[in-house]
């Protein structure tokens, strides 16, 4: 159970990356409707798994955040991507896309393939 | 990079944990209310919305635990919280607490304390500039043992060495110096050039002595110590005119050593000994003791093999002259320490057991709340504590405890430290250096986490032990648990025991040694003697060839005084000698002399050697001058022959009395009266000696060694020279506090610049078995608290045991069983664990006690009277302890109990 948030938090912290990266800054429920918007089932539930999520990017210095007013006028944490951040999307992704590549030619190798 | 940030970051968050708290809180709160907000959008009613809302959140508790989780530390702040726990649950328990605490404390104090001692004496590196290097020499005989030096033999080893940079001749003695504030009886060292090189060790004012200081009829140099210069000269900056008396000497003081500096142990001043002594051409003549300095790069081994080549070529030159085979080095420190290791090895290893009973009775203690607390863990561990967390719990407990007990151990330690001083023995080297230090602080904080960890890991496993899910099913309480708990506790009570035993024969053997000590007899009276310690000038040059005219002023004096003495009312006799015996008896001079059997006695020390190679006619015994009164005084019997009297003067034949034992080692089945013998190897006298009498025995080197082969000379034919430690016994019917006042008044008419140290003999006796009674006190108080820290033990596991089988006791009893029937019962789980405890600890005593053999006196390690005595004193013990409980279970009431459930 534990080694299956790990992997959800990695990939869900690239998510966080690339979500604040294309929309700017965002509040936490903002992200949360992206991602679930472009995920579909992934964070259906359990949104609320997605601010341990942000504290550990922000602890990396990844996002900083602050205070601004949300659309209906309420106090909100809105995030935003840093400098440092950029940095770690950029080599997060080439990792990312490596690893699916990797993992994608694994899956297409049959048994005849192989001499 | 990363992570140190973010360790950074949480430990900032740490601090700010309350803030965080809140912003989170906020944050959910926003989310959902956004959520809630679109699903009234989408046209959800108003509470289904929220729920909505809620559900897709997930569970707020969960994400705030991971959100806690990543944010702070959660080691540390699980730690903070399990102590903050403990510390409640030790404050709920005062009684417990208190117990385990103070049990604790009397484990640490007094082991750190004893580590103090240890650390400095056997650890710490003597204050000399890279003390490794430093070494003893010595002669070494034919049968291995080994000797002081003699004076051509050491200069063959000075002049003849390659690993060495310094050598150097020493030895000290009790003189009187006067000249300073006022004259003092002080030790003063009398050393050879090289002695403060080879320490390398400098006056810290003033300067070292010059080389035409060192020779014989040079000019006269004093070199004194920091503290006899800070209390007998003012701490004067300017020594240029300070001029102190020494044997009729006039020494002026060239510098002061630095404070700290403290050898010979005890010397308050040193002179060159080639100035005092000259140079003695004899090679059978040892004295001085000997220290040197390694090169750079060598080793004691090569040291060693270096001088023993040096023995051997000088035993090839010069035969029997001389004595020595070979030579042997140890490093100074080893030397320094000498026996005194085995007597701290034994009071540490004391402590250690002492510490090890303290803990197991603090294991028993946290074993049985274990017990009691099953239920409270089994809901913890019901809540999804983990393994890890119940163990952190528990060292949290247990650390808090022991560094309670720890940090009044460590009081206990200070205070300890600040009084060992007045009853440590003044031959423990090093001892100014014994303090609460860093390195003692290090072992006490060592000691506490050791103690803290196995406690704690101990407590855990126990409380781990079993399903604790059925202890929360099992209801009120589970038999099994509890039985498999108790066995543990016995099992742990029995470790006590065996380890009391081993403190208590430890205890018990020095004891029975220390009585049997001073139950034996020295081999006169030791009743009401008082004691006068004094030194007379010696001119110079006559140290120890002294002239005839010089001897008859001596005699004179002395004469005066004694005849002034015995007019004090209440003195019954007075007599002189050259040593007191037992508690001086390190001072008598020893050596071979020669057994003449009609022979024209030797005019020279050549001559003297020469008939000394005939092994029969040499003896070995020991030098003591003395009075007739001496005899009287002390009581010693004369056993055939005369006493001296009046007629042997100095123009009469020099006689000599003989000990008992002389006379049976040296002229068995014979009559040793009129023999004719030479000792002047000892005063430089060579008129020899007839024997007119045999004396009694007296255990004059001490009274751990056997009696000594005496021979005593008259002082009034041979006068009292550096062999001597002149000193006038007095048996007195009177307070001695009286006499003593009107002999110091004598001593002032008659000789006001001899210092005279008065005593008694008790208290002399007192100071020499000082050392004794300080390992036998501390050992012995070690026992005791062992003792009363095992009954402690066995009382809590029978208490606890009746406790729980209450009700079986009942039914016994309801069954017909009588009061005695429980008696037996109860007293009869003790006596297995008294049974089996002791039954270990007398093995491991056995094993144990071998190593201090070295430390008794008339009986074995093994002795059989100590062992049964100490098992049975320490079964009694465990009886009366599970006696308590005993007559409780007594007293059940059958219907009671059956009910109690």
């Amino acid at each position: 159970m534990k080694e299956k948030t790990d992997v959800l938090q990695g990939t869900l912290a690239l998510m966080v990356l690339k979500t604040l990266d294309v929309l700017g800054s965002l509040h936490g429920y903002g992200i949360a409707r992206r991602i679930e918007q472009i995920s579909g089932d992934l964070l259906a539930v359990n949104q609320g798994t997605l601010y341990p999520v942000l504290l550990k990017l922000e602890q990396e210095g990844a996002i900083a955040s602050e205070w601004g007013a949300s659309e209906n006028n309420r106090r909100a944490r809105f995030y935003r991507l840093t400098r440092e951040g950029r940095k770690m999307l950029q080599a997060e992704t080439q990792d990312w896309q490596q690893t699916a590549a990797i993992i994608g030619r694994f899956f297409e190798v049959k048994a005849e393939d192989l001499p | 990079m990363k992570s140190l940030r973010r360790f950074f970051t949480r430990l900032f968050n740490l601090a700010s944990r309350r803030a965080q708290d809140e912003r989170l809180r906020e944050e959910i709160e926003d989310h959902i209310a956004l959520q809630t907000a679109e699903n009234l959008r989408a046209g959800l009613s108003p509470i289904e919305a929220r729920r909505q809302a809620r559900l897709k959140f997930g569970g707020v508790e969960s994400v705030k635990e991971d959100y806690r989780a990543e944010r702070g530390l959660p080691l540390v702040e699980t730690l903070l919280q399990d102590t903050r726990y403990g510390l409640r649950i030790l404050r709920k328990n005062p009684g417990f607490t208190a117990i385990a605490i103070l049990t604790l404390a009397l484990g640490i104090g007094p082991s750190t304390a004893i580590f103090s001692v240890v650390d400095a004496v056997l650890l710490r590196p003597l204050p000399y500039p890279r003390p490794q290097q430093i070494v003893r020499v010595w002669e070494q005989a034919p049968d291995g043992h080994r000797m002081t030096l003699t004076d051509p033999n050491f200069e063959d080893f000075r002049a003849q060495n390659h690993t060495l940079t310094a050598l150097a001749l020493y030895n000290d003695g009790p003189e009187s110096v006067s000249g300073g504030s006022e004259p003092a009886r002080v030790n003063v060292g009398a050393v050879t050039q090289d002695f403060f090189t080879a320490l390398g060790v400098e006056p810290f004012r003033g300067r070292a002595f010059a080389s035409e200081e060192q020779i014989f009829h040079g000019a006269p140099a004093m070199i004194v110590s920091y503290g006899y210069w800070q209390q007998f000269l003012g701490s004067a900056a300017d020594l240029s005119q300070i001029r102190l008396t020494m044997d009729g000497t006039v020494y002026p003081v060239i510098g002061v050593m630095p404070p700290g500096f403290n050898f010979p142990p005890g010397v308050a001043a040193w002179v060159p000994r080639e100035f005092v002594y000259g140079v003695s051409t004899s090679r059978r003549a040892h004295g001085p003791s000997c220290l040197g300095r390694l090169r750079d790069g060598a080793t004691v081994e090569q040291a060693r093999a270096d001088l023993d080549s040096i023995a051997r070529r000088i035993r090839n030159e010069y035969g029997e002259k001389v004595d020595l085979t070979d030579a042997a080095v140890a490093p100074f420190a080893d030397a320094m320490v000498g026996d005194v290791r085995t007597a701290l090895l034994t009071l540490f290893g004391a402590v250690c057991l002492l510490l090890l009973v303290a803990s197991a009775n603090v294991a028993g203690l946290l074993l049985a709340r274990t017990s009691a607390r099953r239920k409270e863990l089994a809901v913890r561990v019901a809540l999804g504590a983990g393994r890890g967390r119940l163990i952190q719990q528990f060292l949290a407990e247990t650390l808090a405890l022991s560094f309670a007990g720890g940090v009044l151990g460590i009081l206990v330690a200070t205070w300890g430290v600040n009084i060992l001083p007045a009853i440590l023995p003044a031959n423990l080297p090093q001892q100014q250096a014994i303090a609460v230090n860093t390195p003692v602080l290090l072992f006490a904080l060592a000691a506490i986490l050791a103690v803290a960890g196995s406690l704690g890991l101990f407590a855990a496993w126990r409380a781990g032990a079993g399903d604790l899910h059925e202890t929360l099913s099992a209801g009120s309480r589970s038999h099994t648990d509890a039985g498999s708990g108790q066995r543990l506790r016995s099992f742990l009570v029995t470790g006590e025991i065996a380890t009391t035993l081993v403190i208590l024969v430890g205890a018990g053997l020095l004891g029975r040694s220390f009585l049997r000590l001073i139950s034996t007899s020295p081999g006169f009276r030791q009743e009401n003697l008082i004691t006068m310690e004094f030194s007379l000038p010696i001119p110079q040059g006559q140290a120890f060839a002294m002239d005839q005219s010089f001897i008859a002023r001596q005699v004179h004096l002395t004469d005066d005084i004694l005849a002034r003495l015995r007019a004090i009312p209440g003195a019954e006799t007075v007599g002189l000698a050259g040593a007191l015996p037992v508690a001086g008896g390190d001072d008598l001079p020893d050596g071979g002399f020669l057994i003449l059997n009609g022979q024209k006695p030797p005019a020279n020390f050549d001559e003297w050697d020469r008939i000394a190679q005939n092994a029969s006619q040499v003896g070995k015994a020991f030098y003591c001058v003395a009075g007739e009164g001496y005899f009287r005084t002390l009581g010693i019997p004369l056993i055939r022959g005369r006493i001296f009297g009046d007629q042997d003067d100095l123009n009469s034949p020099h006689v000599a009395l003989i000990s008992q034992t002389l006379a049976r080692q040296q002229w068995p089945n014979q009559n040793p009266i009129g023999q004719v013998i030479e000792f002047g190897n000892m005063d430089g006298n060579m008129k020899p000696l007839t024997i007119v009498g045999v004396v009694g025995d007296v255990r004059a080197r001490g009274l751990d060694f056997p009696p000594s082969p005496v021979i005593y000379v008259d002082y009034r034919q041979r006068g009292m020279n550096v062999n001597s430690s002149p000193t006038i016994v007095m048996r007195s019917a009177g307070p001695a506090g009286q006499v003593v006042s009107a002999t110091r008044g004598i001593f002032h008419d008659l000789a006001p610049d001899v210092p005279v140290k008065f005593s008694t003999f008790a208290d002399e006796m007192g100071g020499w078995l000082a050392d004794r009674r300080f390992l036998l006190l501390l050992v012995g108080l070690f026992a005791a608290a062992a003792l009363a820290l095992a009954a402690v033990g066995i009382y809590g596991v029978v208490a606890f045991s009746v406790t729980r089988r209450t009700q079986e006791i009942g039914i016994r009893m309801a069954l017909g069983a009588q009061r005695s029937d429980v008696l037996r019962l109860v007293l009869g789980q003790c006596g297995r664990m008294a049974a089996v405890g002791v039954s270990i600890g007398v093995v491991a005593s056995i094993i144990i006690t071998r190593f201090m053999s070295s430390l008794l006196f008339g009986i074995t390690a093994t002795d059989p009277l100590t062992f049964v005595g100490l098992a049975a004193l320490l079964s009694l013990a465990a009886l009366l302890a599970s006696y308590i409980p005993a007559r409780r279970a007594m007293r059940v009431d059958p219907m009671i109990a059956l009910r109690y459930e």
